[in-house]
């Protein structure tokens, strides 16, 4: 009798679970540009832009806020000293970009003047910069097959890195990196004999958005994922449109009228979390010859967007 | 794609009670095998009659799958391997060459993009899928008599030999040339051919375009394996890859690059080349890099 009871009592109060769930999953305040929405473990945030936008500077700078630590030797840092992964799929990741963005910010922590990079700039803490990149794993895939053997190898792999709680993020580049090669696979002509599955993009991408879901489990973490994005309706090639001189033609960049296509499936759409939006700005800032682009959250939606440049692989913040 | 009966030579466990089980689930290869949910096959074979051997069967696939995977690298490593391996190689032109700091990059899958007449054929070496006709002995061998010392002796014996390292080859359509990138590629992973450092593929745009158009995914797929294949030849083989794309007519009379959206994701490295092949000089920008500002521009001439 006793232990039919016990299975209907109560574990803890809703009191005691909140607390636990925010300790152990606390909700953080990113650097811009994430600043407008607390993200903790668990959340699947996608970024999506044109090519080009600053998508992997973005990866790459939110990567180096979770390998700094915290502090380190009376230097305040502000990172979570946390590992990383990074899944490249679009096979274009150089490590120079993120090995000259955390130089930039050690230095730049350190109040250090920098004239130049090379020369009587690399006064750097050599040791820091080495356990921080130490901290950054990073494969690449060339196909969707290898991407699928790299998600179900991951659990272990993940804890061979200091017994599974290292791990915080999760940074897949460009997950919609294989649509097309995924689109033209070739489907089994002989029927569905013997509830075989058929390789397409559908099952693909399900069996993807169930190997990462399964991975949140075990290990939760932060997964960012970027995406490109087509804008606008299709163009005929043979069509160009011819406008009279004085007439104003109208931005076809422009934010307001022409909503971004997902062609992601519906089952990834609906485990992202978190949709942000990037957009390339022209206009004012072409005299600085530094491009300039806008952030916006589509999920949730936020009705204000911010403005960063890039300088050299640097996001700043001007707005 | 391999079927499992081609597994059990060198892994006795996955053996034909083993197969039927698998095939009782629809897992006919091993690429089955990966869009399956393990977890079920698990659960599936511990209420079978013999569950250890097919537990020991799942578990050895896992670990083919493991071993057939690329290693996870740290940041440190990656850059040693990036030091070490991914040099710069000049372009021979010293304005290009500070502008994009050392000049093209191992590893790297550099797109040039220009209207027919600028500069686009005069910069680079060596391996060379040519798919237009238009690559001329006669201009190599003056732009390397230009380049090496005049005054000395032995001129036309180094232009041979130079000439000599550079290996042609005619490329009509996309078939034959992803059929000779994967020639290549093999022959670079058994190291049968020669050191090659470059390899230079001119108008892959008119390879590309008569494919891509229409309802079909074909073309786009063509295009994304061909990007992918120079990608990993680029980087397992540490070759620098010069592309070259032709510009098209866009909104409002602009010229864009040829090839669309879903190319601009593939190459790293994108320059674009505008001005008349005039004694002027020909302006050079670039278009996407991954740790340079957009939109640098350098002047250089043709001679």
């Amino acid at each position: 009798m006793t232990s039919a009871f016990s299975w209907i009592a109560a574990d803890e109060t809703a009191e005691q679970a909140l607390v636990r769930i925010y300790k152990k999953r606390p909700f953080l305040i990113f650097p811009p540009p994430f600043h407008r929405l607390p993200l903790r473990a668990g959340n699947v945030v996608e970024i999506v832009g044109p090519s080009p936008s600053a998508k992997t500077l973005i990866l790459i700078q939110a990567a180096i806020n979770c390998i700094l630590p915290k502090e380190w030797k009376g230097v305040s840092y502000g990172g979570l000293e946390r590992a990383v992964l990074f899944i490249d799929l679009d096979c274009r990741f150089d490590v120079s970009s993120i090995s000259r963005a955390l130089q930039r910010r050690i230095i730049d922590a350190n109040g250090l003047r920098r004239s130049s990079l090379k020369g009587n700039g690399n006064e750097y803490d050599k040791e820091l910069f080495v356990s921080s990149m130490r901290r950054f794993l990073y494969t690449r895939c060339y196909n969707s097959f290898e991407f699928l053997a790299t998600l179900k190898t991951l659990h272990h792999r993940i804890q061979q890195e200091k017994g599974g709680s290292a791990v915080y993020m999760l940074l897949i580049d460009s997950i919609g990196a294989f649509y097309w090669m995924d689109r033209a696979l070739p489907t089994s002509s002989t029927g569905n004999n013997n509830n075989r599955k058929s390789l397409s993009l559908q099952t693909v991408v399900e069996t993807v958005v169930q190997e990462i879901q399964r991975l949140l489990v075990a290990h939760p973490m932060l997964v960012l994922a970027t995406k490109s994005a087509a804008f606008g309706d299709k163009q005929s090639i043979t069509e160009v449109i011819r406008k009279r001189p004085d007439e104003k033609m109208p931005d076809p960049r422009d934010a307001q009228n022409k909503p971004h296509r997902c062609f992601m499936p519906s089952v990834w759409q609906s485990f992202v979390s978190h949709r942000m939006l990037l957009r390339a700005l022209d206009g004012e800032s072409k005299h600085q010859n530094r491009p300039t682009f806008s952030t916006e959250w589509l999920l949730p939606p936020l009705n204000c967007s911010d403005h960063f440049t890039v300088n050299d692989g640097c996001l700043l913040i001007p707005k | 794609m391999a079927p499992l009966e081609d597994l059990e030579r060198d892994y006795p466990i996955i053996d034909s009670n083993f197969r039927m089980f698998c095939a009782s689930h629809g897992i006919f290869t091993d690429t089955d095998f990966l869009l399956h949910d393990l977890s079920a096959l698990e659960a599936f074979a511990r209420q079978d009659y013999a569950p250890d051997k097919l537990e020991q069967g799942i578990k050895q696939m896992i670990s083919i799958i493991e071993s057939g995977q690329r290693p996870w690298l740290n940041g440190v490593e990656l850059l040693e391997d990036s030091q070490l391996n991914k040099c710069t190689l000049s372009t021979g032109c010293e304005g290009i060459d500070i502008l994009l700091q050392g000049g093209l990059r191992e590893g790297h899958v550099t797109e040039l993009v220009g209207p027919s007449c600028s500069a686009r054929n005069s910069l680079g070496k060596v391996v060379y899928f040519d798919t237009g006709n238009s690559f001329s002995p006669k201009r190599v061998a003056q732009f390397l008599s230009l380049l090496s010392d005049p005054s000395a002796t032995q001129t036309n014996k180094a232009v041979e030999r130079d000439m000599s390292s550079i290996v042609c080859h005619s490329v009509f359509d996309i078939f034959t040339l992803l059929d000779m990138l994967r020639q290549l590629m093999n022959n670079l992973r058994s190291q049968i051919s020669f050191q090659v450092r470059m390899l230079i593929i001119d108008s892959l745009s008119s390879l590309i375009a008569p494919v891509l158009g229409g309802g079909g995914a074909h073309g786009h797929a063509l295009m994304a394996t061909a990007g992918f294949l120079l990608k990993e030849i680029a980087h397992e083989s540490n070759l620098c890859v010069v592309v070259t794309n032709h510009m098209v007519a866009g909104e409002a009379g602009m010229l864009k690059p040829a090839l669309g959206e879903s190319w601009k994701s593939i190459p790293h490295v994108r320059l674009l080349l505008s001005g008349k092949y005039s004694a002027t000089g020909t302006r050079i920008t670039i278009l996407k890099h991954p740790y340079l500002a957009s939109g640098k521009s350098a002047d250089f001439v043709v001679l």
